[in-house]
Formats: C-alpha cells, structure tokens, sequence
C-alpha cells in the first residue's frame, strides 16, 4: 500500500507523465460529450417526427376518408418507425451515423422501401467519428506506449536502474506498483468521463460494468504488452519504436486488411439486384392475367382466398396482393443479403479474436447496439410492423370494408424493439486470450 | 587595421564569453602560428572546452575576437571548420560503418574524395592495424577510434588541428607515437592547439604552453633549449592553477 | 550537391544495414503493392458489376409490353453510379455513398446499398486503399525511420564530427532528407505506378493523375521536412519520436475526426423523413390534386381551357389527365430539388468548415485533393445524383406527354373499369425502347481542377512550412554545440 502511494506520488511529480494522463482525460471528456451531444441530436430528430407524422396521416386521413377507401388509405399513408439510440450509444455511434435511424413505410412491397438511405454528409462519416470508442481503441494504445516504454528502460538509461532495485525491498513489488499506478491512472482518465457520460444518459449498470470491464481488458492488453516488449531490455527508442508499430498493424493495417478480405469473401451484390428483381416482379402484374397474380397469393396466404373474385375493374387488393408477390419473388435474394451482412459481422468477431483494437471496437458497438447486428435488428423489426400493417389493411382491403376517420387512429403503432446490447462474452475472451498469449511468449523469451 | 598576431592561424583576442550571468572567459587573447604547437593547460572549469567551441563557432563571443585562418567562426562556422581537423577526447564514429567507411565518409563530407592507397598509408601512419580497417568499428578501443580519428586527421590536410585531450586514455606506447606524429605535423605547417590537463605530455611537444585559470591565460611558458621546459617550475605553476 | 549526396548515401547505407527499418519499409511496400491491387481489382469488379447492373436495367425497360405510359412512370428505371477514373486509387466517399437509386415518378428515393452499410464495423477502421496508405501509414513509418535521423547521432557524437568536417547543417539535413525521401518514394511506389496505370488504361484524366501525385509528393515531402527538423531541434531521439507521433496522431487522426463533429453542429441535416414529410405539406399547400375544387389546379384547367381556346375538358384534343400529371410532376419535382438543394447547402457548409481544418492538419488537404481528383468526393456523388433526378424527370415528363397525347381521355377514364378501354389505353412498346439512356457526365475537368487547386495550394503552403522550419533547423545546428 505504501509503495502505491510513493508511486502514485512519484507519477504527479513526473509532469510528462501527468501531463499525458490529463490529456487522454480531456480527449475523453470531449468524446463522451460529443457522444451525448449527438444522441442528443438523433432523440431530437425522432421526437420531432412525432407531431409532423401525426400532422401528415391526418391531412392524408382528411381527403382519404371522404371516399372511404381502404385502398386509398392504404397506399397514401405512411407509418414511421424508429430505432431510438441506447443508453449506451453515446459511447460508441456507429452505424447510426449511414443508416437511418427513422424510416417511414406503407403497406406496399417492402422491399423497395427498406434499404432507403439517409441525408448524410458521407465526407463526414468517411473519417469515422470521435467517440469514445475511437478515443479507447486507437488513443488510449499511445498513452500506454507513452507511459510504459521506457518504463524499465528509462531508469537503465538514466543509470538509476541499479540503485533503484538495490534499494526498494522487493523487485516485483516495486514494478508491480509501479505498473499498477500508470495503469490505474489511465483507466481513471478513461472510466471517469465514461461514468458521467454513463450517469447523463443513465446507462444500465451491467452495461456501465461491462464497459469498464471492456477497458480494463483492453489496457491491460496493451500494458502486458509494454512490459513484454520492456523486458526484451532494449533503448526506450527502440521500446517506442517496437510498440507503435504493433498499433500500427493492430489498429490500422490488420482491421483494414480484414476488412477487404471480409468483403471480397463474402461478396454482397444481392441488394442491387433484389431492388430490380423486386421491381420487377411487381410490375410484371400489369401484363399477365389478374388470375395468376391472385393465385400466386393465395398459395402463400389462403386465409383471403374465399373473398370476392375480381372483376375487370381496378381493385386496390389485387394492387397489394401484387406487391406482396413481388417482396416474396425478391425473398431469397432478401434473405441472403441479410445473412451476407450478418456473416460479415461475424467474420468480423473472429478477426477480433487475435486483434484486440477490432474486439474492443466490436464489444463495446454490441453493447450500445450500434454494429450491423442492431442495425439488422431494426429492420427486422420494421419487416415484423410492416407485415402488422399489411395485417391491419387487408381485411378492409379484401373484405371491401369502408375505411374510415376513425379507422386512422386503429393502425398499428411502430414499436421499437428495446435492442438491448448483448454481453460480449467471446470478444472480452479475445483480449483476455490474447494478453495472456502476448504474457506468456514474454515469459518465456525471458527465461531463455 | 593590423594587430600584432595578424595572420596567425588562430588568433583570440581579448575573448569575453558569457552565459547568462556567468563570465566564462573573461578578456582572454592567444594566437598559435603555423608550425606551432600550442598547448593549453587548464583545470576543470578553467574555459577549455568554451574556447575551443569558440574557434569552432559553436559559441559566439560576448565581445572581443576570435579568428581562424582570417575567418571569424561565429560568422563562417562551417569556413571556419573545413580548416580545422578536429579530434575530440572521446571519438564518435559511425558504428555500423568500417574505420575506411567511417573515414571516407567524413572526408567527403569535408569536400574531399580519398585515394584508397593514401588512406591506407594514413593507416599505416597512425599504426592502426591492417585487419581493423574493413571491420565495423563498434568493437573499436577508445585508442583504436583515436586512430582512426586521427588518420582522419592526416588526410584532411588541415592547416589547423585542434587536439581536445588527446593522450588520455592511449597507452604509454601509444602516446609516444601519438606526440611523434604531431611533430611531424608541425614539422608540415601546422597549427595546433592541444588542450589538456596532461602537464607531462604536453611538455614533451608544446613550443608554448599557456595557463588557463578563470577564463583567462594567466602565463605562458615558451620552450627553450634542448630541455625544452623547466619540469619543476611548470608543474608548480600548474599546481597553482589547480588549486584555484 | 556531392556533400547532400555522400549524406544521403550513408543515411540510406545505415537503413539497409539496422534491418528493423529496412524490414519496415519492405512490409510498408508490399502493404501499398496489396492495397493498390484490391482496390483496383476491388474497383474493376464494381465497374463491371455496375456497368452489367445499369444495362440490365435499360433491357427491363426496354423490354416492357404495350403500357399505359403511367405504368412505366411507376414501372421507373434504375440509375446506377459508374465508377469513376481514379477510386481505385482513394474510394473516398464511395463506400459511405448508395450506389443505385430506383427512379419513378412523385417520388425522390435516396441512393441505396452504399457499402459501409452492408460492412461489418471493420469499415469504420479505414479502407485498404492507397490512398490510405499514403495519406496514413506512409507518415508514420517515415516517423519511426526518421526520427532519430539527427537525434540519434547527437546522442552518439556523430552529429558534431559531422558538423566539424566542415558540413553545413543545411546540407547535413538536406542529405538526410533526401534519404528520407527516397524511403518515402519506396514506399508509395506502387501507389505512383497504379496512377499511372490508371492513367494510361482507363478513364483518368492526366491533369488528374499528374496533380494527384504531385499532391502525394508535396504531402510526402512536408512529412519528410517536418520529421527531419524536429530531429534536428530534438534534444534525444525519444523525444523527437514522441512528438512526432503526436504530431502524426493530431494531424492525421484527431483532426479528420473532430472535424465532422464541429461541422454536424454548425450546420445541421434534416432527415429524410422530415424532408418527405414537409414535401407532402408543402405540396398539399400549393395544391390539392386530389380536391376537384382546389384553386391551384382549378386555375391551373383554366388556363388550360384557354390555351386552347376550348370551353370543357372534354373537347381538349389531349388528354387532360397527362396534363395534370406533367403538372403535378413539375410541381413535386420543384419541391425535392428545394429540398435537395437544402442539402446539398449544409453539407457543402460543413464541407467548408472541415476544409478549414487544413490551416492545422495537410491530411486534411491531402483528402480534399486526393477525393476531388479521383472524382469520389461529395461534388461528384451530387453530380450523379442531380443527373439522376433530371434523367427521372425528363424520363417521367416524357412519359406524362405521352400520356396526354397518345392515350385518349376516354380510354384513360375507364381504364379501371373497363378492360377493353385498359387495353386501348396501352400504347406501343416502340416508345420505351426511343427513351434515351442514362448516361451521366462526370465533373468536368474545369470544375475538378477548380476544387483541387485551393488543396494544392494548402499543400504547398505546408511544404513551404516544412522547408522553413527545416532551414530553421539547419541554421541552428550551424551553431549548436550538437
């Protein structure tokens, strides 16, 4: 305990040292509250939409329900939906920022309506934002390079190696602490401006404690590693050297050599494709008999096939009845793509057994529930209210029953699966397995 | 304007230095000709090494004058230092390079494209071993990189050689042959400047030596005769200098 | 010269020897080799995916039956983004952009399937491009070689034997830069050789490939000036390594990612919805299509009556129900370009603001000119889609005529009601086969240049930085007792 103390002190009265701590505390600070500030921003925009939708389905009720028709109801109303931000998105954006997070959709082919972008400035998602997730990953790496690389070399080549280990009582104790407070002093520098972040945006305490978990992790990742590259006894320079060069490729070089073998494996042509074979499939109905559009239906969905026949007038259910067809010709090509994006996230999780940086990165965005798996999840959510709606019209639709005002307000509401994160368990065992590989390959270039 | 010691090799003339608050030469005036050896005695603190960075235009003077070869070093360090060769106490030497590589490197540097045959005869010269030459030179003595050095030395062919206690550390074997070849120097037209606190080995070659105490010369003794220097009265007098 | 040579020489001769470095620069060299492979087998196989993709979607429309020319205005086209001359050199904003866009009529839809959205988060980490290579790693390597260029022989005493061979510093940095120099071009070289075979093979302007690498030079260059100086100011190499890391994290990591930070706040985007919802409204306010009484379209028939000098709908000799819908058209048409324009206009205020940063990170600059002379950047991604959205509206307005000429106002009433009208109504398939393809223009060379040489400018004014700090340097060492 004392010597913790001694060293603690001993780390303020070195103004590099303490200078470097503070610096990584301020870019923190910043992070978290450019972080809550741009939640902030996506809750604004998604409350905002409220009243404006309300306002926009009434205009459309005003003049729809004058002639009663499902059909006109149906296809003019738009039905919002919305993937509120976690209480854990401000530490880790995201998709958030090249995805929609609001999306409007009726009850027609949902496929030409699912993958719609949003408005966003893409030479500002380019860099990718300043989150905390970026400020953990790539900043705090260099601030453990900072404070650890010339941690045993520095007091050699200071010529105070010697005396130092002469004079404290236990050798192991001595560095042990010394570690300890370096480390503990950048952890504090992360974790307090986190905990705020955390307290403002009242953030789950699993989620709080999973974060700080996923720190600790990746710091000690990083120390073990210092201390592995100390122990080879060579200059500082070479110590720093050594050390950024493994940021370098874990941060920089392998995740982006990942990424391209990733996409390359797993090639995803299927969304340009399914966009046309959807269109496609819909308009074809336009020129074969109503017939065979209708008899497609009803293999799938039987319950409508006793309804009225159609005539050779024009009727809004067999216009929805041929969207539906057509979503359902594009289904294996949805399907795929779908997966496709699942399995490159998976792929991803892999890569992040052996690179720290990409497990941490993935952790904590599946803890916020900001990766593509949420982003997925969102639109399966609106897959799952899309097909509500398609519940909720077709018995008017079908069944030639008025729609009318008050039919409006019966519509299914939007709501938002509580995407709650997930705790990533395999991840953390990545970084965990690959600080006690990188402990181990030290141990033993020490002893021989 | 001529002054007495005008187109003497190296001419300091009443030398102030300061740092900051701290006189480090105070008015201090020499001048070592061509064919001269000059050694200069001084304790630690006296302001060797501050003169010596004065001639190399490293320091520049509070006021008064220094000139080397008619070039003022504060103005023209680099005119300045392409006359001098240099050889520091402790030599630094490139250590992944050969003592050949080592010193055909620097001579480049030095304007100066070397024969191989005068580089080996330099060598030779300076007795540094055949089977040394071609080999890094990181696993060289500290008289082995003297060598070199001075070999270096040789074949820049400089009018003025500034010598920063040269002998320290060489063996007695080796000082001899060291003072042979500063002779030999002089003997070409050189102007040297040996600074040191090595009284005996300076006396052995110096024509003049003079006293450095608080930045200042504060005698000089002039060689006469077949012996040269009364033994007894410069180490008296040296005794003095250290001691204040 | 032959000093700066011999200088060079050694400087290069001490990198061949301490294989650390040389090790570094081979693994650089190679990354670069890679990254300017599958970025350009990455683009060639986008090209070709694209180029099938687009023609695929002319031979749809082509291919549809005798229509009612309405169908074919919801039966829409697609447009899809070509790929353009230098991306395989920098992407830029192309994995962030959506590549297709499904055209028809009333509607603006965004463009879709951008990659960054159907990536896993990897894409967040930098996409292996040679551009990020230059732009990035390229710096950082040229730091842990350089930065104990001068440092380290202060340490060890070679400096100042140097120094006192009669060297200049000028020339001693000046030799050692060219050193670095010559590892910097080792580095980007298969960078430089896939412009100019770019250059040589495809689309690529020259101007564009000469400027780029000229860019890439000035950008190398400025890193090499910089990293040599602070080694000569540096007191121990350590110290020089660290700050330059630092440099090298401020310039090229923190500013690129604070910057969007600081631009999203100054000038906010609308999101899509909102924009739908207010063009409905807004639409809803100039005039109700679907109310028989609403003036705008009461006077807008008025008028229509009186052009023609007739008296009833009826006794107009083109079909009114194609006027309305070439009207109704222009009016939504009127409102999305509105609203795009909007846009458009905070996120060129943004751009604006991010390219402020240059006056603190050349990466910045790098970026612009980089992006804008590989015609990935956000004024050619707009290029395509206004190009987009005027093909879609000449494609819908040319439909809407011929509705209002070629179907008759009879058939079009009883269309839904009658199948032998529906069938009148359909007109021939010969029409959609005359409709003129997509074919968008890329930004004109006049235009490029124009958005990269302010970039330029900033780049060379960092180089000139770079030599005076550099000369700075020089100078001191003249004089330091090293």
């Amino acid at each position: 305990m004392t010597s913790l103390l001694r060293e603690a002190r001993f780390l303020l009265s070195l103004r590099s040292a303490a200078l470097a701590i503070a610096c990584l505390f301020l870019l923190t600070a910043v992070a978290i509250g450019a972080g809550l500030v741009e939640v902030a921003r996506q809750e604004a925009a998604i409350a905002r939409i409220g009243p404006q939708q309300k306002a926009d389905v009434a205009a459309v009720a005003a003049w729809a329900s004058k002639g009663r028709d499902p059909g006109d109801a149906a296809y003019y109303t738009f039905h919002a939906t919305w993937d509120p931000p976690s209480d854990l998105a401000f530490a880790a954006i995201g998709t958030r920022d090249v995805s929609p997070y609001v999306l409007r959709v009726r009850a027609l082919g949902l496929e030409a309506q699912l993958y719609e972008g949003e408005i966003g400035n893409p030479e500002a998602a380019l860099p990718g934002r300043f989150d905390f997730a970026f400020v953990l990953v790539y900043l705090a790496p260099l601030f453990v390079i900072l404070l650890f690389h010339d941690l045993h070399s520095g007091e050699r080549e200071a010529g105070r190696l010697r005396a130092l280990e002469a004079s404290v009582g236990s050798t192991f104790g001595f560095w042990g602490a010394r570690v300890a407070v370096r480390g503990a002093g950048l952890f504090i520098a992360l974790a307090i401006p986190f905990l705020v972040g955390a307290a403002v945006a009242g953030t789950a305490a699993w989620k709080v404690a999973a974060v700080l978990t996923v720190i600790l992790a990746y710091l000690a990742f990083w120390i073990v590693l210092g201390l592995v590259v100390a122990r080879a006894a060579r200059s500082s320079l070479a110590n720093a050297m050594t050390l950024a060069a493994a940021w370098m490729a874990l941060t920089l070089i392998l995740p982006a050599i990942g990424h391209v073998v990733i996409n390359s494996a797993i090639p995803l042509r299927q969304g340009m494709e399914l966009g046309v074979k959807q269109r496609t499939a819909v308009h074809r109905a336009w020129d074969v008999p109503k017939s065979e559009t209708m008899n497609a239906f009803f293999r799938t969905h039987p319950e409508w096939k006793d309804t009225a026949p159609l005539t050779e007038a024009f009727h809004w259910k067999w216009y929805f009845a041929f969207h539906q067809v057509g979503d359902e010709a594009a289904g294996d090509l949805a399907r795929r793509y779908h997966d496709g994006v699942l399995e490159r996230a998976a792929w991803s999780e892999r890569l992040g057994m052996v690179t720290p940086g990409v497990a941490t990165q993935l952790a904590l965005h599946r803890l916020a529930a900001t990766d593509p798996a949420a982003q997925i999840a969102y639109q399966d959510g609106i897959r799952a209210f899309h097909g509500q709606l398609r519940r909720f019209y077709y018995p008017y639709l079908f069944r030639d029953k008025p729609f009318d005002r008050a039919d409006f307000d019966r519509a299914p509401a939007f709501q938002p699966t509580s995407e709650d994160g997930s705790w990533p368990g395999a991840l953390l065992a990545g970084v965990v397995l690959m600080t006690c590989l990188v402990g181990a390959l030290g141990v033993l270039r020490s002893r021989r | 304007m001529t002054t007495e010691g005008e187109g003497k090799a190296i001419q300091i003339e009443d030398l102030v230095v300061r740092y900051g608050d701290r006189q480090v030469i105070d008015h201090l005036s020499l001048g070592v000709a061509a064919g001269e050896v000059y050694g200069l005695l001084g304790g630690n603190g006296a302001g060797k090494s501050t003169t010596l960075q004065a001639i190399l235009g490293f320091v520049s003077p509070t006021s008064g004058r220094v000139r080397v070869v008619g070039l003022d070093p504060s103005a023209e360090p680099v005119g300045v230092r392409r006359a001098i060769a240099y050889i520091p106490e402790n030599v630094a030497l490139y250590d992944h390079l050969s003592a050949r590589e080592n010193v055909d490197y620097f001579l480049r540097l030095a304007r100066l494209r070397p024969e191989q045959d005068e580089m080996e005869a330099a060598f030779r010269t300076v007795g540094l071993a055949e089977e040394a030459w071609s080999r890094p030179v990181s696993g060289f003595s500290k008289g082995m990189r003297q060598k070199t050095a001075i070999a270096l030395a040789l074949l820049r062919r400089a009018s003025v050689l500034l010598l920063d206690e040269p002998t320290s550390g060489l063996d007695p074997g080796a000082t001899a042959d060291f003072n042979a070849l500063v002779s030999r120097l002089r003997g070409e037209g050189a102007a040297i400047l040996i600074v040191t606190h090595d009284l005996i080995g300076v006396a052995d070659i110096a024509d003049r030596i003079g006293f450095l105490e608080k930045g200042r010369i504060g005698d000089e003794m002039v060689a006469e005769g077949p012996d040269r220097f009364d033994l007894r009265a410069l180490h008296d007098r040296f005794a003095r200098v250290r001691a204040a | 010269m032959s000093v700066i040579l011999s200088v060079a020489h050694n400087e290069l001769r001490h990198l061949v020897r301490s294989r650390v470095a040389l090790t570094g620069l081979i693994l650089v060299a190679l990354l670069t080799f890679a990254a300017a492979l599958t970025s350009q087998a990455y683009q060639a196989d986008q090209a070709a995916l694209r180029e099938r993709l687009q023609h695929a979607a002319d031979e749809d429309f082509e291919a549809q039956p005798n229509r009612h020319p309405h169908r074919v205005v919801h039966f829409g086209h697609f447009a899809i983004r070509p790929a353009s001359g230098l991306a395989a050199m920098d992407p830029g904003v192309e994995a962030y952009t959506g590549n297709m866009i499904f055209l028809e009529g009333h509607r603006q839809n965004s463009a879709n399937f951008g990659d960054a959205r159907q990536s896993s988060l990897l894409v967040r980490f930098g996409q292996l491009s040679p551009a990020l290579v230059l732009q990035v790693i390229a710096p950082l390597l040229l730091v842990f070689i350089g930065a104990g260029m001068v440092a380290g022989e202060r340490e060890r005493g070679t400096l100042r034997q140097s120094l006192l061979a009669g060297v200049s510093g000028g020339a001693l940095l000046a030799g050692k830069g060219l050193a670095l120099g010559a590892a910097a071009l080792v580095i980007s070289a298969p960078a430089f050789a896939l412009l100019l075979w770019l250059g040589v093979s495809s689309a690529a302007r020259l101007s564009a490939v000469a400027l780029s690498a000229g860019g890439y030079l000035a950008y190398l260059a400025f890193w090499t000036l910089l990293i040599i100086a602070v080694s000569a100011t540096a007191r121990r190499s350590r110290s020089a390594l660290i700050a330059l890391v630092g440099a090298w994290t401020f310039a090229v990591v923190l500013t690129p990612r604070v910057s969007p930070e600081i631009a999203a706040a100054l000038a906010p985007l609308p999101t899509r919805v909102e924009t739908d919802i207010a063009v409905q409204r807004d639409l809803r306010a100039m005039g109700d299509s679907h109310n028989p009484n609403d003036p705008y379209f009461a006077a807008f028939k008025q008028k229509t009556l009186k052009a023609y000098g007739v008296e009833r709908v009826e006794d107009l000799p083109v079909n009114y129900r194609g006027l309305l819908a070439l009207e109704g058209e222009k009016l939504t048409s009127s409102l999305f370009n509105r609203y795009s324009n909007q846009a458009f206009a905070a996120m060129e205020a943004q751009g604006r603001v991010m390219d402020a940063l240059v006056v603190v990170s050349p990466t910045v600059a790098i970026r612009r000119l980089s992006m804008t002379l590989s015609e990935t950047d956000l004024f050619a991604y707009r290029l395509f889609l206004e190009q987009a959205e005027a093909y879609r509206y000449d494609l819908v307005q040319r439909l809407n005529r011929l509705q209002a000429t070629a179907v008759t106002a009879a058939d079009d009433a009883a269309k839904s009601k009658s199948a032998s009208a529906e069938a009148r109504s359909r007109i021939s398939a010969e029409y959609w086969r005359a409709m003129p393809h997509f074919d968008p223009a890329r930004p004109s060379a006049a235009d490029v240049m124009g958005r990269a040489l302010p970039a330029l400018a900033a780049l060379l004014f960092w180089v000139v930085a770079g030599a005076l700090f550099a000369a700075q340097a020089g100078r001191r060492l003249n004089r330091s007792a090293a």
